[in-house]
């Protein structure tokens, strides 16, 4: 599964990475980013995850050869 | 940029006497890597039964929280930042029967004083102009995957959490 991330999650981890380990559904894939990098928890329980141009929530089925975004919330204008 | 109507993808308003010194539909860029050309926006954004428009632009400052500003640069997750602009128009002409919404955000880096992001509003009457106008950029600021990093004098950088512009 690859992962792309944005903004401030870049001092966390790189802007795209392959993730090893099989996510299921955002709340795993959160576990998973933590184990990579524990000082970004806080910054991820308050970011939202898209696959393609639709936001997710828990309740989507990710898929192995998904591509998650990452997205912090919004500094725009 | 573009120019919206209530529903998806956006279309030209119609009208019927008026008809023959309206621009043509377009599809315009709403997110932009080069300036903000706000005179041509403007232009775009004129319309015969419109009385009022109303202009935003959100620009660069040299200075944030006490701290001297350098430059900024912006970066978006544009697939789902240019829908959910292209929505929130949408959203904003229907509720407030505007005859334009235009709104236009830069991406990569910029100076002092540079346009940020531009939210033009035309509607009958100011009211409805200024209303609109302030909804769209409050929604484009808190809900659009668009990020700030501040670069600072002092040679740091940090990006953007919440709006506190």
């Amino acid at each position: 599964m690859k992962i792309h991330v944005y903004a401030t999650l870049k001092d966390y981890f790189s802007s795209e990475f392959e993730l090893a380990t099989v996510a299921h559904n955002t709340d795993e894939l959160k576990r998973h980013l933590v184990q990579l990098n524990d000082q970004a928890e806080l910054l991820l329980n308050s970011c939202r995850f898209a696959v393609e141009e639709g936001f997710i929530d828990n309740d989507y089925k990710l898929k192995e050869n998904d591509t998650v975004i990452i997205i912090p919330p919004a500094s725009g204008g | 940029m573009i120019r919206s109507s209530s529903s998806l993808p956006p279309v030209e308003v119609s009208q019927s006497s008026s008809e023959a010194i309206q621009p043509p539909l377009e599809v315009f860029q709403v997110i932009s890597a080069a300036p903000l050309d706000m005179v041509e926006l403007l232009r775009r954004a004129h319309h015969p039964a419109a009385g009022a428009v109303v202009l935003f632009s959100g620009e660069v400052r040299d200075h944030n929280k006490g701290r001297a500003v350098d430059h900024l640069e912006y970066e978006a997750y544009q697939p789902l930042a240019v829908k959910m602009i292209h929505a929130i128009l949408a959203e904003a002409t229907a509720k407030w029967s505007l005859q334009s919404a235009i709104a236009q955000h830069r991406v990569g880096r910029l100076a002092i004083g540079e346009s940020a992001v531009v939210v033009i509003t035309a509607a009958a009457h100011r009211r409805e102009a200024y209303e609109a106008n302030r909804h769209i950029i409050d929604r484009i600021k808190h809900e659009v995957p668009i990020w700030k990093c501040e670069y600072f004098h002092d040679g740091s950088h940090q990006w953007g959490n919440n709006c506190n512009c």
